[in-house]
């Protein structure tokens, strides 16, 4: 359930950290995976961090405002077949404006429901999903 | 009855007439006949086969202009009238016996069944169970951290963690698309509680069953070729796989 001022997890290397939604994209409800939100980057990876931000330095900085899609919610999502997901925490990937990834690569198990609302090329870039 | 020609011409036409009425009584007769058959028929069929949909039949009508049968409405025989041929008593439980029938149905051989049986063979919270889909896909094994059951609705909830993500999943164990169930470690000691909501706590967390899935692929000799191999693909056959992970250890 991302809605206004849901702090979440960037798990991609765009070099955010933590990013705060400040709206859901086309939608009055909450956001689920797979959903596309608006965002604003609250906390920079540090360049020790993980090694997540890439060499050349990070491409969005704290306060930039963008794209992203939720790759993982707390809340349970239940599956056509009856089977019920629920991850630990809330997650998103950062996009571009034409839903093109900011960052080359992704940590992190996201959710199959991304096959389902044809964000592929995030799920290619994933790890493993589930 | 054509009542015209026997006003034109009396006499003429008696006969004939007579004749169409004999006729008709006739047909009438195989009707009468038939309509009196068929309601045993079915309810013969009723006594041998209690649980079989009553059958109907149609008023059969004379149409007078058309000279054709045209049906009006369904008529279903009366299944107490003589007391002894009687349709099966509705059940006690409507709903208990609808998730019977499902069952029965979702799960032919029992395996299903057996594994979240109240026993000590059955899967129990607190073992690392494992699903297979029968889409593809990766299995999803984790710590069975509560079974639901609730007839045909009957699911359990895993727990593992994915690239170090905490994930639990709810499976229904009558769900056609979970091809295979198996047990992969049990649990040291019977868990106390019959939901280890606990075991979300960082202090009792197990964290990845990874290890304890390989360690079981590596006992079953899934990597191995020949013979051994046929097993481990017998386990994505789904039922197969169900019963062994149910009668395993």
């Amino acid at each position: 359930m991302i809605q206004l001022k849901t702090i979440l997890n960037c798990i991609d290397n765009s070099g955010a950290a933590l990013v705060e939604c400040a709206i859901v994209v086309g939608q009055k409800r909450h956001a689920s995976i797979g959903d596309r939100i608006v965002v604003v980057v609250q906390e920079q990876r540090g360049a020790h961090a993980e090694g997540m931000a890439s060499s050349s330095g990070p491409k969005v900085k704290r306060g930039d405002i963008r794209h992203a899609i939720v790759v993982r919610t707390r809340q349970p999502v239940q599956r056509r077949d009856g089977s019920v997901i629920r991850f630990a925490d809330n997650a998103c990937v950062l996009i571009n404006k034409a839903g093109d990834p900011i960052g080359s690569r992704i940590s992190g198990v996201v959710g199959q429901e991304l096959r389902k609302k044809k964000w592929s090329k995030i799920l290619s870039m994933a790890p493993m999903q589930a | 009855m054509n009542a015209a020609p026997l006003a034109r011409r009396p006499l003429a036409c008696l006969k004939a007439g007579l004749r169409q009425t004999r006729q008709h009584r006739l047909f009438a007769r195989q009707l009468a006949t038939e309509a009196t058959t068929t309601p045993t028929e079915t309810t013969e069929a009723a006594a041998t086969t209690p649980r079989a949909p009553l059958q109907h039949d149609f008023f059969k009508l004379n149409d007078r202009k058309t000279k054709t049968l045209r049906t009006a409405f369904a008529v279903y025989p009366t299944t107490t009238a003589a007391g002894t041929q009687s349709a099966a008593p509705p059940p006690v439980n409507a709903l208990l016996s609808l998730h019977e029938a499902q069952i029965k149905k979702m799960d032919p051989t029992g395996a299903r069944t057996a594994l979240v049986a109240r026993n000590r063979e059955a899967a129990q919270p607190g073992d690392v169970l494992m699903v297979t889909h029968r889409r593809g896909g990766e299995p999803f094994a984790g710590v069975c951290l509560s079974i639901r059951r609730r007839g045909i609705d009957t699911g359990v909830l895993l727990r593992n963690h994915l690239t170090k993500v905490p994930v639990e999943m709810w499976f229904k164990v009558y769900n056609r698309n979970v091809a295979g169930l198996e047990v992969i470690k049990r649990r040291a000691k019977r868990a106390r509680r019959a939901r280890l909501t606990y075991m979300r706590q960082a202090k009792h967390d197990m964290g990845s069953v990874e290890d304890l899935v390989f360690e079981w692929k590596r006992t079953r000799k899934v990597y191995s070729t020949g013979k051994p191999a046929a097993a481990g693909k017998g386990k994505d056959k789904g039922k197969k796989a169900v019963a062994a992970g149910g009668k395993k250890k």
